[in-house]
């Protein structure tokens, strides 16, 4: 009899919490929208099933020494899984629309306005009692404004560890959701006129640009903001071994096998952060709005810098391209296509909402850079 | 940290981060422009590399006028490529 008892002591439906429970469900919410719902599935699901696994009573599989935790140790703590996935996203980067028409950067630039936007938020709620964040924190929910998700990782993992769960959760599904969050805010900027501007066929960029702009990006970078070296030096290095074109091997292992690889584990160790204590807290609800919050700005400056751009000359912008400065390689860049064919089926936006978007990869990582060396520093 | 003072580094924090962003592209724009410009005067002189990039550093690419005849060429590599296809069997 007394083993039995201890049987039943040692099971799951008896250890377990409510709050695993919940844990438990969410993380199989989070396993349904990737499924079946098709949202951001690459990541979801991975991060889904971390969760469940993170909140199995007794296994403590995300406690010390468990194998979710070691894989957070190693990768996220260190640094490491989010700069490899930037490294392979550089490799899969062309910066030739981009280069045909460097103003794009602009609006790049102009859509980090919602991460500082968002930081005031934070710091607003919190001055007004609501919730409790530092400044690291805010500057941490901020960055999901970037809408990049290596780029929230590693901030959150050097300024605000404790809310790295719900800040890479919060990121990858506004990711998912730029879909349906972006084009209302894009059609109430912008009227029919506007929407139907033609822009001027891109010039074709040469090979030896492509390989110089890496270089010319790293060395900007080094003397001008060295902490966003990390992300941005893996960015260009990936980018380089694709556009010089002479380790095709190399840059191919970054493009699939590596990142893919790196996904995997990115994706458990982000789940082992969904724990019951940490998440299931009003703090992750204020995060999610917040990153929600900083997503719409950011793309609504886009837009509006992309018609402020107008008025001051120069070959006219169609301002549905701003958008597409919220990083979200390439969703955003589609969304913009996708409007601009609805107003005008004879307009494609898609290769001239690139630019931005590649921007915006840029402009987010140098806003993580400012904000871990102003918080961090 | 004090209500009040987190506000203002808040504040700061934005403006400075901001105008850091905008300054960053700004020169990134710039210098990208310039080297453009560079890039395009040079390759008028020199000729632009490849579409597809010098795809290995072995690649042998023989030069107009190295080998005499295209058709002696041609029976070249077909010999050798009928001799491996044999020899492999």
């Amino acid at each position: 009899m007394d083993q039995l008892l201890q049987l039943w002591h040692n099971s799951g439906l008896y250890q377990m919490t409510p709050g695993q429970g919940i844990m438990i469900l969410i993380g199989m919410l989070l396993l349904y929208l990737a499924i079946n719902k098709n949202f951001e599935p690459l990541l979801l699901v991975p991060i889904g099933f971390g969760g469940v696994l993170a909140n199995i009573p007794g296994a403590g599989l995300a406690e010390h020494g468990g194998i979710l935790h070691l894989f957070y140790a190693v990768g996220i703590e260190s640094g490491a899984f989010p700069l490899i996935i930037f490294m392979g996203v550089g490799a899969m980067t062309d910066f030739g629309p981009l280069l045909s028409n460097p103003r794009t950067l602009f609006l790049g630039a102009a859509a980090q306005f919602g991460i500082f936007v968002t930081l005031m938020g934070a710091v607003t709620l919190s001055t007004l009692g609501v919730f409790d964040f530092s400044l690291a924190d805010a500057a941490a929910i901020g960055i999901i404004g970037g809408a990049d998700g290596p780029t929230s990782i590693y901030v959150a993992s050097k300024l605000a560890p404790d809310l790295l769960g719900a800040i890479a959760v919060a990121s990858y599904s506004y990711m998912a959701l730029v879909p349906l969050i972006q084009p209302p805010i894009m059609r109430a900027l912008t009227n029919d006129a506007e929407r139907k501007i033609k822009m001027v066929q891109q010039r074709h960029v040469s090979h030896r640009e492509k390989i110089i702009f890496p270089l010319i990006l790293l060395l900007l970078v080094a003397f001008l903001l060295p902490d966003a070296a990390p992300l941005l030096g893996m960015f260009c290095f990936g980018n380089l071994m694709k556009e010089c074109a002479v380790v095709d091997r190399l840059s191919n292992t970054t493009q699939n096998s590596l990142i893919n690889t790196v996904t995997i584990f990115l994706g458990l160790a982000v789940g082992s952060k969904l724990s019951a204590d940490k998440f299931l807290d009003l703090t992750t609800l204020g995060i999610l709005v917040l990153g929600m919050v900083a997503f719409s700005i950011g793309t609504a400056s886009g837009v509006i810098m992309a018609k402020l751009m107008n008025k001051l000359g120069g070959s006219q912008i169609n301002p549905l391209i701003g958008s597409a400065g919220v990083s979200a390689v390439p969703m955003a860049a589609r969304v913009s296509n996708k409007l601009g064919l609805e107003a005008d089926p004879h307009n494609f936006l898609l290769m001239h909402a690139m630019g931005p978007n590649v921007a915006g990869v840029i402009g987010s990582a140098v806003a993580a850079g400012i904000m871990i060396n102003y918080v961090g520093g | 940290m004090e209500a009040s003072s987190l506000m203002e580094e808040g504040i700061s924090l934005m403006l400075f981060g901001m105008g850091f962003v905008f300054v960053f592209l700004t020169l990134l724009v710039i210098v990208t422009t310039l080297m453009s410009w560079v890039v395009t005067k040079i390759e008028k002189n020199i000729g632009a590399i490849p579409e597809g990039g010098i795809s290995s550093p072995t690649t042998f690419t023989p030069r107009q006028g190295l080998l005499k005849d295209d058709d002696e060429n041609i029976i070249t590599v077909l010999t050798a490529a009928v001799h491996k296809y044999r020899s492999r069997k």
